[in-house]
């Protein structure tokens, strides 16, 4: 898969070369670049992600209702879905992608700090920009670490304080991973008996997961790829309050479910077709969220009928 | 909905591609072995990975250690011991380099996990097994004197030791240093090594102390070729050298890819190669090269030097393929495929008391062909090394 791996390494070395032969800063312009490429699944995510927190009730209320069909069920939340144009699974692409990319990024960063012969010829070729010949090898070191390799906790000395940086770098991963998913994720919203739902739940555990992995993955990999990590969260937090939707005061356990930012109405691509369930949806979501089933002209489908067969099955 | 379905197979499309993406392997040694000979009626000395082996030249089989009475060493299982030297330890040691021959029993060899080790030949064995620590990998031929060895470091400088204790006697650190890739290279009273951060250094042998430094605009990763009273070196740059004596460029010529191996010069002909596959044979006309014939060979890079015979230039490549072309066209004569990578120089071996013909040995990086002989006239197999 030479013609994805090549653009990456190529991207990384030009951006090397013009960043006054920075590795470091190289690998955060790349962050930025690979942030600013993904906007739209990231504002994706944080649509779906809210509309399902808002859904929640509703969710509930079928879950009740429909506790010995698991096969209605499963019929009655999708259709919910529909109309409410959320995809199940788009809160979960962004995160999805993010492993690909940096598998990749880490692939480049290895190709690209080539450090022995064998690697260096296998560079050889893989840059398509000619003049990049000339920054080649690529200078591997920072804080006195090699950024192609994993930290080497071995080094630890008291005596050096820079030593240390081995240790610091995968903690810092983890705690911006953190700081991004308490930041950027909805509070959760409870059920009406006070006790959190299956997606709040489902969230607090990925929040305590999520930036153990990434510490795991920081220790485990190139230092290289724990600058991406530390970067890409703090671009991510930078980037969700730009949108406005970051709630810092949830770092410090401040921010109730009931107080977190709605999206807005318009990023919603609902389609709700039926006036009888908009009827039955509970006005408290309709009230947090804005998002409000109105009477389509065309149906789901854009031919009027099913929605109508799913009204009259009701 | 067709906008998410959209979205999905696009989201599906990248992932996919980014998945398989991580699936370019990396190479898992850091660099290729080295053939030498070794002895009076030579066997060839094979470093590469985790060992250093004798492999005996009329058949490929490793060659059996022998006690002081000549007969062979046998180990607790009674089989017969071969000549082999393993690092495999932890953590495991890697021989890239050439040993070097202390005296008729001792080799000295360096290892890319930063030490020098010296062996025993006659048993076939570490005899300092702690190694002499040195302050970076190697991945190039030491070069031993009368009074200095010489050291390069592939993220360092150049080493000059104490050949009777291995203390430091002065150490060379180039500005901006990149490291040093190849083995130094000693004519008269200049000491010449080529260094990853563009620049050729002479130096006092015996000092350090530069004479000249020449910018050659890429990383040289070879040791220049000394003929006709100049220096022939090329670089990442995409070009060719000659250098005189004194440090000055004196002509270039340029390459399609980085040029790795060192050329091969025959009189006034310079025989190279480079990564994008290309043979070119050029004549040394003082002040520029003159292209005879240039020719892309291969589908993947020659690192190696050219083998030049009488007629023939042969040429191994990345491509798991060994090539023989006539020298005064550079057609493809013969060509043979391997099942590895062709990174280590071609070892042309002479007839002598137990060869009857010239055999040239081609190393790979798969570990079934880790050499192969081949007859040099017609290329026809001979027998195989493998582990």
């Amino acid at each position: 898969m030479d013609f994805i791996l090549n653009p990456f390494v190529t991207l990384l070395t030009f951006l090397y070369s013009v960043f006054n032969r920075d590795m470091v800063l190289a690998i955060i312009i790349f962050t930025v670049l690979i942030r600013l490429l993904t906007y739209p699944l990231t504002a994706q995510q944080l649509r779906s992600s809210a509309a399902m927190q808002e859904l929640q009730p509703e969710l509930k209320k079928m879950q009740e209702k429909h506790k010995n069909d698991r096969e209605k069920l499963a019929q009655e939340q999708m259709r919910l879905y529909r109309e409410y144009g959320i995809n199940p699974l788009g809160g979960c692409l962004p995160m999805v992608i993010q492993f690909p990319i940096f598998i990749a990024l880490y692939q480049a960063i290895i190709h690209a700090l080539a450090s022995t012969p064998l690697q260096l010829i296998d560079l050889s070729g893989r840059l398509l920009i000619p003049g990049l010949s000339s920054v080649i090898p690529l200078d591997n070191l920072w804080l006195g670490m090699n950024l192609s390799q994993a930290p080497n906790l071995g080094a630890i000395s008291i005596s050096n304080p820079v030593s240390i940086i081995p240790v610091l770098l995968p903690l810092f991963v983890v705690v911006t991973t953190w700081l991004q998913f308490r930041v950027t994720m909805p509070a959760p919203v409870p059920n009406d008996d006070g006790k959190p739902n299956q997606t709040a739940a489902m969230s607090q555990s990925m929040g305590t997961i999520m930036p153990l992995m990434y510490g795991f993955f920081a220790l485990s990999f190139s230092v290289g790829l724990s600058i991406y990590f530390i970067s890409s969260n703090v671009i991510g937090i930078v980037q969700y309050a730009l949108m406005g939707k970051a709630d810092f005061r949830r770092v410090f356990g401040l921010s109730s479910g009931n107080k977190m930012p709605t999206p807005p109405p318009s990023k919603i691509e609902g389609k709700a077709t039926s006036s009888k369930l908009s009827s039955k949806t509970d006005p408290k979501l309709t009230a947090k969220t804005g998002v409000k089933p109105t009477t389509p002209k065309t149906s789901s489908n854009g031919t009027g009928k099913s929605a109508q067969k799913v009204n009259k099955a009701k | 909905m067709p906008v998410f379905r959209r979205l999905w197979t696009y989201g599906a499309i990248v992932v996919i591609s980014l998945l398989a993406t991580s699936c370019v392997g990396l190479p898992t040694e850091s660099t290729w072995g080295d053939i030498s000979l070794i002895g009076d009626t030579p066997n060839i000395l094979l470093s590469f990975g985790d060992r250093i082996a004798q492999i005996n030249p009329t058949d490929g089989s490793l060659v059996e250690l022998l006690d002081a009475q000549g007969k062979v060493r046998v180990d607790e299982d009674d089989n017969p011991r071969p000549w082999q030297v393993q690092g495999s330890g932890n953590p495991a040691l890697h021989f890239y380099t050439r040993p070097i021959r202390l005296d008729d029993n001792t080799l000295l060899t360096a290892v890319y996990e930063d030490k020098l080790f010296e062996i025993d030949v006659p048993r076939a064995e570490i005899d300092n097994p702690s190694g002499i620590a040195l302050p970076g990998h190697i991945v190039a031929n030491p070069l031993l004197t009368d009074n200095f060895l010489y050291v390069p470091l592939s993220e360092g400088g150049l080493l000059a030791l104490n050949p009777s204790d291995y203390s430091e006697i002065w150490r060379f650190t180039a500005e901006n240093s990149k490291g040093m890739w190849s083995p130094p290279l000693l004519v008269d009273d200049t000491l010449y090594i080529s260094s990853m951060n563009h620049f050729l250094y002479a130096l006092n042998p015996e000092t350090g102390e530069m004479k000249w430094e020449a910018d050659l605009e890429g990383a040289i990763a070879s040791t220049p070729a000394f003929a006709n009273n100049a220096l022939y070196v090329g670089s990442f740059a995409h070009k060719l050298f000659k250098v005189d004596l004194d440090g000055t460029i004196a002509a270039e010529y340029p390459t399609n890819e980085w040029v790795w191996g060192p050329p091969q010069v025959v009189d006034d002909m310079v025989y190279a190669t480079d990564l994008g596959g290309y043979v070119y044979a050029l004549r040394d006309a003082g002040s520029s090269f003159e292209e005879v014939w240039s020719r892309k060979v291969a589908g993947g890079a020659i690192r190696s030097t050219p083998l030049v015979t009488a007629d023939t230039i042969i040429v191994g490549s990345r491509d798991h393929n060994v090539y023989w072309l006539g020298r005064e066209t550079g057609e493809e004569l013969i060509k043979r495929e391997m099942r590895g990578e062709v990174l280590s120089d071609i070892l042309l071996l002479e007839p002598n008391d137990t060869i009857r013909e010239p055999l040239i040995i081609v190393s790979t990086l798969a570990n079934e062909e880790r050499l192969v002989a081949f007859s040099l006239d017609r290329g026809e197999r001979r027998w195989v090394y493998g582990v």
